[in-house]
């Protein structure tokens, strides 16, 4: 846990330095007459004075006494969540070259199957939530790219 | 308008047909989020908002808050028959609610579950409508210095009522508050944190942001673990509860509605708040508190009240004051806003169709809620059945259409996939989301107002302690924050004497 924290903490630190430099970089003016990046600039020194306390007290604690892991739910499905981000990621790449039905019928059929339907499930669901939300979201005025149907 | 034109007023709104159909939507579709695993009520609302663009702001704003109030009905079914909370202010319900069903009970549990839901949100319409009105008549008069301190005080609140550490709550605070900051600034027109990405000039979408922290890292969150439901077969049966079940609730009725509705009010979590206080007061005033976990009927009046007495609460600030309490109010009021409605005082003097169309919907939509409940629960049990594995794509695919349909623009897609992972990584390291969300819709009114009012005073700072509201709400802040540090201090005194 306290290592998870230290990491934590570096993130943040991180983060709040990159965030003071471009609001730097965006003027500050002065505290009685902001700029556009004095509040990001406080916000970043904020962030980063907070999580130093944060690092200071877990790498205190950790010379001192070890924090019981969390153990549980170490064996997660790593698997499902890799292949739902890799669908979504790939999603929002083709789908304005392939249009909207096919890359939504081949996205919905790889999670259908990778959750473990059976294949009759996955080949039906699939393809009538393809025509179901095309339709109904047409209908409602929403158009979506045709792609290879031009 | 006096309350009773405008009453009246609101009704011929809700009774249009049209209406109508938008508020028995949204109770329909909230029931179902509070049925179905993994997804809730802030996802929902995410999800289902460009569907409301269409729309007249106080049809939107109507079938918005029906999800939302719905959901708190919803929630308490699987919480009963499943023993899965099906939303956070639904988690007491499984402690007393999961036992009378074992029992056989199932029936008077649910039963008094919606009618003390009815109970609860009713009354709280009715303060709703009663408060909502003078405040906004004060806060006609509040200038950037007065919006500044309450938003000040609206953010300590939330971080000190949050359920997660006070530490963990504040960073997200900060980062909400400096993601705000994207896009043009108003008074310079500079571009701040764009990277030479056009989409990102307008700011960071509310829709995909909301979508992928309520909705994709949820689904992330919920593939962790198997969602394998064991629901409870018995057959539900004499949904009116008896007389005797009557006697025992009309007391945690009465207290839940008392204490749920001012608690709604306060920043922070609300209905979930609610419920917890209910059930401990619950507790401890009973005469057998050893009854309690064992399916006391108390057990589950009390909070199922004090949670939609909550929800009725938590419209007053963003209606009369434009500052939302928490994040399912904070999706609202952006959905006001895309609909070219600031919230606010000025709101309800400039569209008091919206407001009232909303109360009165209301009232309408808890007695829908009431039946469909009741003599349809069969229904929404066949719908506990739905597995996972069939319903996780179709909350993916309708965020994505939700985000593609916005602007027909791939960025805002993939702005909703970081914030979805980003959500699930923070989620996963003990960081509530939900702060973040409220302070990237407050953030620019905050800086704005903060601005301005330097404007106004040629620079000088006492204009924040010059206002007296102003200073009364920054003198509750400081205290808030004093009160933290000295929690905080005290419980980790052994450690530093250790140390």
């Amino acid at each position: 846990m306290s290592q998870s924290r230290i990491i934590v903490s570096l993130f943040w630190i991180g983060l709040g330095i990159f965030v003071m430099i471009f609001s730097y970089k965006l003027g500050l003016g002065r505290l009685n007459n902001p700029d556009s990046g004095l509040m990001s600039f406080l916000l970043g020194l904020i962030l980063v004075l907070l999580s130093l306390y944060s690092l200071v007290l877990s790498l205190l604690k950790k010379a001192g006494e070890e924090e019981p892991r969390k153990e549980g739910r170490s064996q997660a499905n790593y698997g499902k969540i890799a292949l739902v981000l890799v669908a979504l990621i790939t999603y929002s790449f083709v789908l304005e070259k392939l249009g909207f039905v096919i890359t939504t019928w081949i996205f919905l059929f790889l999670l259908f199957r990778g959750m473990g339907n059976k294949w009759i499930t996955t080949l039906i669901a699939s393809a009538f939530t393809v025509l179901a939300t095309y339709f109904v979201f047409t209908f409602f005025g929403v158009r979506f790219p045709p792609g290879i149907f031009r | 308008m006096d309350i009773f034109s405008g009453l009246l007023s609101g009704f011929q709104i809700v009774f249009q047909p049209v209406n109508f159909l938008y508020c028995f939507a949204g109770v329909f579709i909230g029931t179902l989020i509070g049925v179905l695993p993994g997804i809730g009520p802030t996802g929902a609302m995410a999800m289902l908002l460009p569907t409301t663009f269409g729309l007249s702001p106080v049809s939107s704003l109507i079938i918005l808050a029906g999800i939302f109030y719905g959901a708190q009905y919803g929630g308490s079914t699987t919480s009963i028959l499943v023993n899965i909370p099906g939303e956070a202010s639904s988690i007491v319900t499984t402690l007393d609610g999961y036992q009378m069903a074992r029992q056989g009970r199932a029936g008077p549990a649910l039963g008094i579950a919606a009618f003390g839901s009815l109970i609860g949100g009713t009354f709280s319409v009715i303060g709703l409508m009663f408060l909502a009105l003078p405040l906004a008549e004060i806060a006609v008069a509040f200038g950037p210095p007065e919006y500044f301190s309450l938003i000040c005080l609206t953010m300590i609140l939330s971080v000190y009522l949050s359920r997660g550490s006070l530490f963990n709550s504040f960073i997200m605070i900060i980062t909400g508050l400096i993601l705000s900051t994207v896009g043009m600034d108003p008074i310079s027109g500079k571009t701040r944190f764009t990277f030479g990405c056009g989409t990102l000039i307008d700011g960071i979408g509310l829709v995909p942001a909301a979508m992928g922290l309520f909705g994709i890292s949820e689904v992330l969150m919920n593939l962790e673990e198997s969602l394998e439901r064991v629901i409870f077969k018995a057959k539900i049966k004499n949904l009116l509860p008896n007389l005797e079940d009557w006697k025992k609730s009309i007391g945690p009725i009465t207290r839940g509605t008392l204490l749920g509705f001012p608690l709604g009010i306060l920043p922070g979590g609300g209905a979930i708040i609610a419920s917890f206080v209910s059930y401990a007061l619950e507790k401890r005033i009973s005469k057998n508190p050893e009854r309690f976990g064992h399916g006391a009927i108390e057990g589950v009046a009390g909070p199922e009240t004090a949670n939609n007495a909550a929800a009725g609460g938590s419209f007053i600030p963003v209606l009369a004051l434009g500052i939302p309490p928490n994040v399912v109010m904070a999706i609202l009021m952006g959905a006001l806003i895309i609909n070219g409605i600031t919230p606010g005082p000025l709101m309800l003097n400039q569209y008091p169709e919206v407001f009232w169309g909303v109360v009165a919907s209301m009232y309408l939509g808890n007695i829908i809620l009431l039946l469909l409940n009741l003599p349809l629960i069969g229904l929404w049990v066949k719908l506990l059945k739905v597995p996972y594995r069939i319903l996780m794509p179709l909350i993916l695919l309708f965020c994505l259409i939700g985000s593609y349909s916005l602007n027909n623009n791939v960025v805002e897609v993939i702005i909703m996939i970081i914030f979805g992972v980003a959500g699930y990584v923070l989620r996963k390291f003990d960081f509530e989301v939900a702060p973040l969300m409220v302070a990237f819709i407050l953030g620019p009114i905050w800086e704005n107002s903060w601005r301005q009012s330097l404007v106004m005073s040629d620079g000088k700072f006492s204009i924040f302690l010059e206002k007296p509201i102003s200073l009364v709400t920054l003198a509750l802040a400081t205290l808030v924050i004093i009160n933290a540090l000295i929690k905080y201090y005290r419980k980790n005194k052994r450690r530093f004497i250790f140390e």
